[in-house]
């Protein structure tokens, strides 16, 4: 209605909107070709004098970017990996298999989802600490570092994902009983109705799910944060960046921080682009973002 | 099929039919059986995820909410009742004024911002041309680490950034947004409404796709402004639309506390002290896990209350309709 009275005016609204959205990006793209000391200088200039790289290539040196990558890299895929696997399995359980308890579980399922992250943060990380026969503990978890000294710790508490159930669950459940039963009668076990058609149809919700779950993960902040105050080895690219952030001096070292900013957020940017019907579903779907 | 048979009863019954005739439904009982065990071997990972990863750590941080624990050797967990709680509401504390009413704050201030903004952009946006390019653009901070928002806004908040560049261009004196403590808490509140503002507007367009064009052709014919439209129109069916954000929202910024480590830490002083930051403060720099424990729990009551108005809020709302 708006609209069509004042077509000028809502367009107006939309591109001002829009501006405001991609000028942060573009400051930081920007800010990452600034030179030495071209920075936080008054007054304010947006564009740099020269496009210069070096501060990628400081950025590679001086953070120690391919570490950092190796880590988010593996943390990343791992949990992506491991939460297709469970929720498509314990999703395909709740929908499809009888047994006793299934309802029960199901809404266990569906509650625990209401616990809010950060009431886990203490006892996670006291857990992993503490955590037996690991990293040079007995076997009550005492006298040593834990699961702290390997990978696991960046990706143990994300490994379930309660929403990948729910969604892979309630995608199963649409699916038609005759045809699973058609293959039983051929012979196939669950293992095979499971792998040879439950999850070919599934498909575009795990392209979902995973997608959902990448995005999380690679951007999770905390927690890393926390495991690598424990083991240094262990920092992501959040938690690395932010580190060269906090501890040196912000004046000389921003247009470095924001070009290692420009590459850390750069495989999910393109991700997102290139499957962005898929992300936007999900999103739509948990309605939690 | 609501209850699956337990295994005792499912015992009793195959017995029952063995003596009985229906010969060919022993079968169904042990493929029944059968499923079971399947279906334990396709839960086993997620059941042991959530024994190790669920039900441990809520024991364990309602067994340090109520205990006095420095950290390090687990055998130093002092149980203490209820002390840790009363220290918190004691006089003095900090935690009810500011950490609390700062936490309330940070989440109203966010709601009110991005809600407003995303319906201005919203109804605007409903119906244009290039829809999947201003959903990609308006989508770009969700899917943005924290650290990298964080720092851009921090940078450009700086005096010689983005933000005091625009104002001095404009003619107006610079603003120390971060650092002086009445002005760090909304300088914040705008960087966390930035960035949740994507999935306000997704939310939105979904629900104004769903009022009838003809709802509006009649107003027209009516000869409505677009202001009464809007107010009488749009915005009664938007509303559970509306809720949702609105509550959705408050929920997250209860919550969320990574934007202000990496932009403020809660300073200056604690202008930007919010409960989760105080409880994660509480336990890894300062040692004091019973306190952090503690907190957590009230601020889980917190959220849970919300939540719950919510569902209480949906479900008059679905009585209505």
């Amino acid at each position: 209605m708006i609209r069509r009275r004042f077509p000028w005016l809502s367009c107006l609204v939309v591109v001002t909107g829009a501006v405001l959205t991609v000028v942060p990006f573009l400051d930081m793209v920007m800010t990452s070709f600034k030179g030495p000391g071209e920075s936080g200088r008054l007054p304010y200039r947006f564009l740099p004098k020269a496009f210069d790289l070096s501060n990628y290539r400081a950025a590679i040196d001086q953070l120690d970017l391919p570490v950092l990558f190796r880590n988010s890299v593996i943390a990343t895929t791992v949990i992506t990996a491991s939460v297709l696997c469970t929720s498509s399995l314990a999703g395909y359980a709740l929908a499809k298999l009888r047994f006793p308890g299934r309802n029960f579980l199901f809404r266990l399922v569906l509650s625990t989802m209401m616990f809010p992250p950060f009431l886990f943060l203490i006892p996670h990380f006291l857990i992993l600490v503490h955590w037996p026969l690991a990293g040079g503990n007995n076997l009550l978890g005492r006298g040593g570092a834990g699961l702290t000294v390997s990978i696991a710790a960046l990706v143990m508490p994300f490994l379930v994902n309660n929403f990948g159930i729910f969604l892979t669950r309630q995608f199963m459940v649409s699916i038609p009983d005759d045809v699973l039963d058609a293959a039983r009668v051929d012979g196939a076990g669950e293992f095979t109705v499971w792998w040879r058609i439950v999850l070919p149809q599934t498909m575009p919700v795990m392209v979902t799910l995973g997608l959902l779950t990448f995005v999380d993960a690679w951007n999770e902040y905390i927690w890393s944060l926390l495991v690598a105050t424990a083991n240094p080895n262990l920092m992501t690219l959040p938690v690395g960046i932010q580190l060269l952030q906090d501890y040196v001096d912000p004046a000389s070292t921003l247009p470095i921080v924001m070009a290692g900013l420009v590459l850390s957020i750069l495989p999910v940017l393109i991700l997102f682009v290139l499957l962005q019907k898929y992300y936007i579903r999900g999103v739509v779907l948990s309605g939690l973002k | 099929m609501v209850n699956a048979p337990s295994p005792a009863t499912t015992e009793r019954a195959q017995s029952q039919r063995s003596a009985g005739p229906v010969a060919g439904r022993r079968g169904g009982t042990r493929h029944r059986r059968h499923q079971t065990v399947v279906a334990c071997l396709f839960l086993a990972p997620t059941l042991l995820f959530f024994a190790v990863f669920l039900i441990l750590p809520l024991g364990f941080a309602l067994l340090l909410s109520m205990s006095h624990w420095a950290g390090f050797d687990l055998g130093g967990i002092r149980p203490v009742g209820l002390d840790n709680f009363t220290r918190l509401f004691a006089d003095g504390s900090t935690f009810l004024v500011p950490v609390l009413t700062h936490t309330l704050l940070f989440a109203l201030g966010t709601v009110v911002l991005a809600l407003t903004g995303s319906v201005l952009v919203a109804t605007c946006i409903d119906r244009l041309r290039f829809q999947g390019m201003w959903r990609t653009v308006y989508f770009l901070p969700i899917v943005t680490t924290v650290v990298a928002v964080g720092n851009v806004w921090k940078y450009m908040y700086e005096p010689g950034g983005l933000v005091n560049g625009a104002l001095n261009t404009l003619g107006l004196g610079s603003v120390a947004f971060l650092q002086d403590p009445d002005t760090a808490l909304p300088s914040v509140v705008v960087v966390q409404a930035w960035a949740s503002f994507g999935s306000a507007i997704l939310v939105l367009t979904a629900g104004l796709k769903s009022v009838p064009a003809s709802y509006y052709e009649a107003a027209a014919l009516d000869g409505a402004g677009p202001v009464v439209v809007f107010r009488d129109i749009t915005l009664p069916l938007l509303r559970p639309c509306l809720l949702f954000v609105c509550i959705t929202q408050f929920l997250t910024g209860l919550q969320s506390f990574a934007l202000i480590i990496v932009m403020t830490k809660g300073g200056p002083g604690d202008a930007t002290d919010v409960a989760a930051l105080e409880m994660y403060q509480q336990a890894f720099s300062y040692g004091d896990w019973g306190t952090a424990s503690a907190a957590a729990f009230v601020l889980f009551v917190v959220v849970l209350m919300v939540t719950l108005a919510q569902l209480w809020i949906f479900r008059r709302k679905g009585e209505d309709a």
